[in-house]
């Protein structure tokens, strides 16, 4: 295959890259050297991460145990308090009654389960997170580049490392999720802070404001509506990574897609594909609605 | 577009142009697609197909990744790719059978000389420590011993990836020892990679494991494991009727039988193809050799290629009786 090359000595042909060996020697160095830590800490990680199985446990069995049609009236309630709008709400239903219909009903509690607790950890994080990013530019070129990476690594990547850490099971599943997901909550609540107006910054300096109440009075309130936009993107996420993240043993609709797509089930895969999708609709009306509300209320403010 | 990118652009087209029918012009065995399976004895497999087929055949074998069902499924129906290097029988049996009989595909060798082996393992530090656990109901002793990822307090049976039929004869065993009764829950792993993960990670952290796997694999050479013993004959009849079946309502304790695997072809391929052909009719090899140098891959994170050479190189013996003297001087050549 070398005349491929134009006939051009090898060296020009072929990239001159490190020989095999070495790179096999430092592949090797640095997975030994990450399992090393694993060998060392193991017990130490499986006690970080159990409150974590904890919650994880409690909230899948409270989702599946409870009689469908109570979290089918809740899950309704939130969707109007979020949206005070009847349209949502009757779509919403008619996406649940599908879902129930057509018996999968308890594999999506255990993927709201997932969802629910990544979506928290990912505002719990992420929030603090673009706070910081929003008050320093220092900060902001540190992390940008990371979560670029965290959004553009093919998310089976992080799987490897998971799994080798923390075994397989929802914990490893909502971590992997997490990684994924966080990125656009940390961006948003950065930006949405950056772009509150200056001059309201000005007046609140003003009437001398000390930066917490800054942040808590005026900053945060007025950035809510792209914050929303942020939680709504993280859930998206999130949403999508659990049929990824299905593959390290997470149950749910995730695992019936990973199930259908390796025996060809080409039935199956759609319609669990289209459960998850009645989902992703329900949360994005939601809370698309629910960010439309609070900015009417802060341009009323400003009025 | 800036001058400099549009630089780069008139610099790549040529390349692009020039390069690409320089692969087409190979000899008389044209242009060859085989499956790259996505479980390291397959991957090697193709690869020293690849390797062989290129060197002493002259042909032009393109490698797509492939899994047991979309590889079988896609060859079925469209004839493509043509080569499935390494096709556990026993998940397809009913559908090849039926392909084979209407002359879609064809079994053209068995590859693995010994077949298949599967069964529940137990990593072996567990079995040197308990030299008590031999069989399936010895292990399901100790729940203790084997604790579920997720609830420690019960034990957990590792199963099957998902989709894969061995899920569901590893699910009836768990129902025909009782496992349930006994303390254990079946876990699911989702994926080959998971269950990897989770043999590693238990081998990391000197943890119980206890779950399905097979031979020969790289993990079963990297990380020692110890077989359990079913406990009683093997009943061929009552497993394929009753203990593969999903819809099997009381299954009895089983051992695994032996797995059938083929490489298997599509029609066209073979009869268009008579020297490769021949070549894969005669290609098998021991599943001790197997084992060997998917060892040396886990040890020396080989990727599939650097394996297939490894073996070339140090398996004279076994290659050299699949191919002609003129073909032997070739590949060696190239080695």
């Amino acid at each position: 295959m070398a005349s491929s090359c134009w006939g051009l000595p090898e060296l020009l042909c072929e990239f001159p890259s490190l020989p095999n060996s070495t790179l096999r020697h430092m592949r090797m160095g640095i997975d030994d050297g990450f399992r090393g830590i694993v060998r060392a800490y193991s017990d130490q990680i499986d006690a970080a991460t159990r409150p974590l199985q904890w919650f994880l446990n409690t909230l899948e069995h409270a989702f599946v145990d409870t009689p469908w049609f109570i979290i089918f009236a809740l899950i309704l309630v939130v969707v109007w308090f979020a949206s005070r709008n009847v349209k949502i709400v009757l779509g919403s239903s008619m996406g649940l009654a599908f879902i129930g219909i057509f018996g999968l009903w308890e594999d999506t509690m255990t993927t709201l389960a997932m969802v629910t607790v990544a979506t928290l950890i990912a505002i719990i994080l992420g929030l603090p997170i673009g706070i910081l990013m929003a008050r320093s530019d220092r900060m902001q070129k540190i992390l940008t580049p990371v979560l670029d990476v965290m959004q553009t690594m093919p998310s089976f990547v992080y799987l490897i490392p998971v799994v080798v850490i923390f075994g397989i099971g929802k914990v490893p599943g909502v971590i992997a999720v997490v990684i994924y997901a966080i990125p656009p909550m940390i961006r948003l609540t950065n930006l949405g802070i950056r772009l509150v107006d200056k001059e309201v910054i000005e007046a609140a300096d003003a009437f001398g404001a000390n930066p917490r109440q800054k942040l808590w009075g005026v900053q945060l309130p007025l950035s809510l509506p792209t914050i929303m936009a942020g939680v709504n993107q993280t859930i998206m996420m999130a949403l999508a990574m659990v049929v990824v993240a299905s593959m390290v043993g997470v149950g749910g609709l995730g695992k019936n897609v990973l199930q259908a797509i390796n025996n060809q089930f080409f039935t199956i895969g759609f319609l669990n594909g289209f459960a998850l999708v009645a989902i992703a609709i329900i949360f994005d009306r939601a809370s698309q609605a629910f960010g439309k509300r609070l900015q009417k209320h802060s341009e009323a403010g400003h009025d | 577009m800036n001058k400099k990118a549009l630089a780069a652009l008139l610099t790549a087209l040529p390349l692009a142009t020039f390069s690409a029918p320089a692969f087409a012009a190979d000899g008389e065995c044209g242009s060859v697609t085989e499956a790259e399976m996505n479980w390291a004895s397959a991957g090697v497999a193709a690869w020293v197909d690849k390797i062989i087929l290129e060197n002493g055949y002259g042909c032009d074998v393109t490698l797509v990744t492939g899994d047991t069902m979309p590889t079988f499924t896609s060859m079925n129906e469209k004839g493509e790719p043509d080569i499935a290097p390494e096709l556990w029988v026993n998940a397809v049996k009913v559908a090849l059978d039926k392909a084979v009989s209407e002359d879609r595909l064809v079994i053209a060798a068995e590859i693995l000389k010994d077949g298949g082996e599967e069964g529940w393992w137990i990593p072996k530090y567990v079995a040197d420590e308990h030299p008590d656990i031999k069989t399936v109901d010895d292990a399901l002793k100790h729940p203790d011993l084997f604790p579920d990822p997720e609830e420690p307090s019960i034990g957990g049976v590792y199963n099957c990836p998902s989709g894969w039929n061995c899920q569901i004869s590893t699910a009836n065993r768990f129902k025909a020892h009782k496992a349930e009764e006994k303390g254990f829950k079946l876990v699911d792993t989702g994926s080959a990679a998971g269950l990897d993960g989770a043999i590693a990670n238990a081998y990391e952290s000197k943890k119980g494991w206890l779950g399905y796997y097979w031979a020969p694999t790289a993990i079963l050479g990297k990380y020692p494991m110890v077989k359990l013993d079913a406990g009683v004959e093997g009943d061929k009849e009552a497993w394929d009727n009753c203990n593969s079946q999903a819809d099997c309502v009381d299954p009895k304790p089983n051992a695994y039988p032996t797995s059938d695997v083929y490489t298997v072809v599509t029609k066209e391929f073979a009869e268009n193809n008579a020297v490769a052909m021949d070549y894969l009719g005669k290609r098998e090899w021991s599943n001790k050799t197997v084992g060997e140098f998917l060892a040396w891959q886990a040890d020396n994170q080989g990727t599939n290629e650097d394996t297939a050479y490894y073996f070339l190189e140090n398996y004279p013996d076994v290659w050299k009786a699949w191919l002609s003297d003129d073909v032997i001087k070739k590949v060696e050549d190239a080695l």
